[in-house]
């Protein structure tokens, strides 16, 4: 077993990563940017090694940098977390060539399943079912138009570079292809650099179901089952679950080995998630994600197991220790995540200075969480704060689980996805477990509460005399003279005066 | 005791830090809130519901609606988030419809059209392809309610 790891990322998943380290007695290697001086991950690390530099792409973009980081402090072993350099093909070779150990799956795995087409031919051969279409790029619109009339309207165009929602169109008819066909390229060519483009068509009410995997490097893999993450927007998730309403044991069991049977084509080591669309009844490969990714811990919460501890028994070299029967699941876990973004404002990013701070607690609620009082939040990192997980018996439970640990959050400075992921707990059809990829798009967040109008917009007007009356007590200059007349009148009173609501409450 | 629509409240307010800890009862139920913010516009936690306050007293009422009686307001476009500028789609003089984009502001992963909220004619743009704004930030002052061209 390593002595010592390093860990290439920032945020909630580095101290994730962390975590699961010191529990093994393996010692942490943390590295930061400029702007992560104060970070959880730089502080809670046996070492932490500086960068240098705020943006990504001076510092935990940088193959280098880290490299010699982990050369420097004697680390064995990067773990690269999500995101960043996790799916680079390139840094994981390096990696490797530096004498050290990857934690994750091989270089030759991860390229394999990073070109959309080449991937849907691997599995296509392989005998992955895929979503009916096309397995390689259309020269124009015009074999476009021939190629859709085969595989039936709705069409998706996608880029073969794709990822993130950017460059897919879906055209419902062959009035709109060659539009849809020109757009779509247009917007590969700037994203990706890349203007080829396929066909799929198009699932109705899809859902996002995915499968976790874990293959050891002595041939041995097993299925973790599968987590819902149908609660999307612009292909960012906001809500995850595992298992699923729509998928009995029986659908588990299928899937799971289809998923291993596509892990298995591409030599696939360590964890990896199979993403599969699931429409009336059946599943269709979408895409593999070759990394630990964000929505894991509803799967050990599910299954009692530490995948993170697994990533790095498998990449020392242990072999599982234990067969797919050796798998159970029990109960029913949810996560959601709590992005730096503002639901009032269609989901816009939202930044400030992170306090206030109250965080739950209790029976089967977990907190994975990169945030701290006085953190920065801004433009140039990924907007996730936190995610919050709980466990219960059952759905219904989990569920009120989740909202209770909610309704007791709050994270101060910044607007979050907190309140988003509640109306969707609340819904009707979220409980029976009726919705696809299009929910959250679908639901109307504008209208919600109004039971503690007054109250809160009592309590506002008298937060905002209580300020008044604190700053009037400690004077500063340039304060706004507008006050002071005001502050005069409230801090010789002494009193709490009467406070009316004047403005609209939104 | 407050008014709140002329009704009365009877509420107890304590504050457990300095932070925005609030411990509030009312009508014989306990709250525990969450508040921040600037003097007009306070934001307010209450069971994972979240409520932005927009207050105004006597004096910030009067000069609000002298503000707007004059005419002026409503036509300035700000930045709704922090980002990047990345391409003016209109010209100075140049007459737009309602809804009509006037620019794309970036952030992030998202590349967001910024609407004009109301038609007229683009009096004054205060930001320039590539510049970094702020939330809030003045982008595009139009001019209201004047006669479109011809």
């Amino acid at each position: 077993m390593f002595q010592r790891i390093l860990i290439a990322n920032r945020g909630e998943i580095a101290l994730r990563v962390i975590r699961s380290a010191r529990e093994m007695g393996i010692e942490c290697v943390a590295v930061y940017s400029e702007f992560d001086a104060h970070a959880l991950h730089t502080r809670m690390a046996h070492v932490a090694v500086p960068l240098g530099g705020k943006l990504p792409s001076q510092n935990y973009l940088v193959p280098e940098k880290i490299i010699a980081a982990a050369k420097a402090t004697g680390a064995q072993a990067v773990h690269p977390g999500y995101g960043f350099l996790s799916e680079n093909a390139r840094f994981a070779r390096a990696v490797r060539e530096a004498g050290l150990v990857w934690i994750g799956p091989p270089a030759e795995a991860i390229e394999a399943m990073g070109d959309k087409l080449k991937s849907r031919q691997r599995m296509q051969a392989a005998g992955v079912p895929i979503v009916p279409g096309l397995t390689d790029p259309v020269a124009d619109a015009r074999a476009a138009g021939a190629a859709a009339q085969k595989i039936g309207y709705p069409i998706a165009i996608k880029a073969a570079a794709g990822g993130g929602g950017k460059g897919i169109r879906i055209v419902r008819d062959a009035a709109g292809l060659e539009s849809g066909f020109r757009t779509a390229s247009g917007e590969a060519l700037s994203s990706f650099g890349d203007g080829r483009l396929y066909l799929e068509h198009y699932l109705d009410r899809p859902r996002h179901i995915e499968v976790q995997l874990l293959f050891d490097t002595h041939g041995q893999g097993v299925h973790y089952g599968v987590r819902e993450c149908s609660i999307q927007r612009r292909h960012q998730k906001l809500l995850e679950e595992s298992p699923s309403v729509v998928i009995d044991e029986a659908t588990r069991d299928a899937m799971g080995e289809v998923a291993l049977k596509a892990g298995r084509a591409v030599g696939y080591q360590n964890a990896g998630t199979v993403e599969f669309l699931w429409s009336n009844g059946k599943f269709y490969f979408l895409e593999m994600n070759t990394r630990l990714q964000v929505e894991h811990p509803v799967t050990e919460m599910v299954t009692g197991t530490d995948l993170v501890r697994e990533q790095i028994r498998i990449a020392a070299g242990e072999p599982l220790g234990y067969a797919q029967q050796d798998v159970r699941w029990k109960g029913w876990a949810i996560e959601v995540r709590l992005n730096a973004e503002d639901f009032f404002h269609n989901f816009v990013p939202s930044t400030g200075t992170i306090r206030n701070l109250r965080l739950p607690g209790g029976p089967f609620v977990r907190l994975d969480l990169g945030l701290y009082e006085g953190m920065q939040v801004g433009l140039d990192y990924d907007p996730l704060l936190a995610k919050l997980i709980v466990w219960g018996a059952d759905r219904a439970q989990a569920i009120a689980r989740m909202r209770r640990a909610l309704q007791e959050l709050n994270i101060g400075g910044v607007r979050t996805s907190a309140p988003a992921a509640l109306a969707v707990l609340e819904h009707e059809r979220f409980q029976k477990g009726d919705f696809d990829t299009h929910f959250l798009e679908q639901l109307d967040l504008g209208k919600q509460h109004s039971e503690h109008d007054a109250l809160v917009a009592a309590a506002a007007a008298i937060w905002r005399q209580r300020q008044a009356t604190r700053q009037a007590l400690a004077p500063r200059s340039g304060e706004r003279e507008a006050w002071t007349e005001r502050h005069r009148r409230a801090l010789a009173q002494h009193t709490d005066r009467a406070a009316r609501r004047e403005g609209p409450a939104r | 005791m407050v008014r709140v629509d002329g009704q009365p409240l009877e509420l107890s307010y304590e504050e457990v830090d300095e932070h925005g800890q609030v411990s509030a009862l009312c009508a014989g139920r306990s709250y525990a809130l969450s508040l921040e913010g600037s003097p007009d516009r306070v934001s307010v936690t209450l069971a994972g519901l979240h409520y932005e306050i927009g207050l105004e007293d006597e004096r910030e009422r009067a000069a609000h609606a002298a503000e707007r009686g004059g005419g002026k307001g409503g036509g300035i476009v700000n930045a709704i988030m922090p980002g990047i500028v990345v391409e003016l789609l209109v010209q100075q003089g140049q007459t737009v419809e309602r809804g009509q984009p006037l620019l794309i502001l970036s952030a992030m992963k998202m590349q967001n059209e910024i609407a004009a909220p109301q038609g007229g004619v683009v009096e004054r743009i205060h930001v320039a392809a590539g510049q970094a704004v702020s939330a809030g930030a003045k982008l595009v002052t139009l001019a209201v309610g004047v006669a479109a061209g011809p």
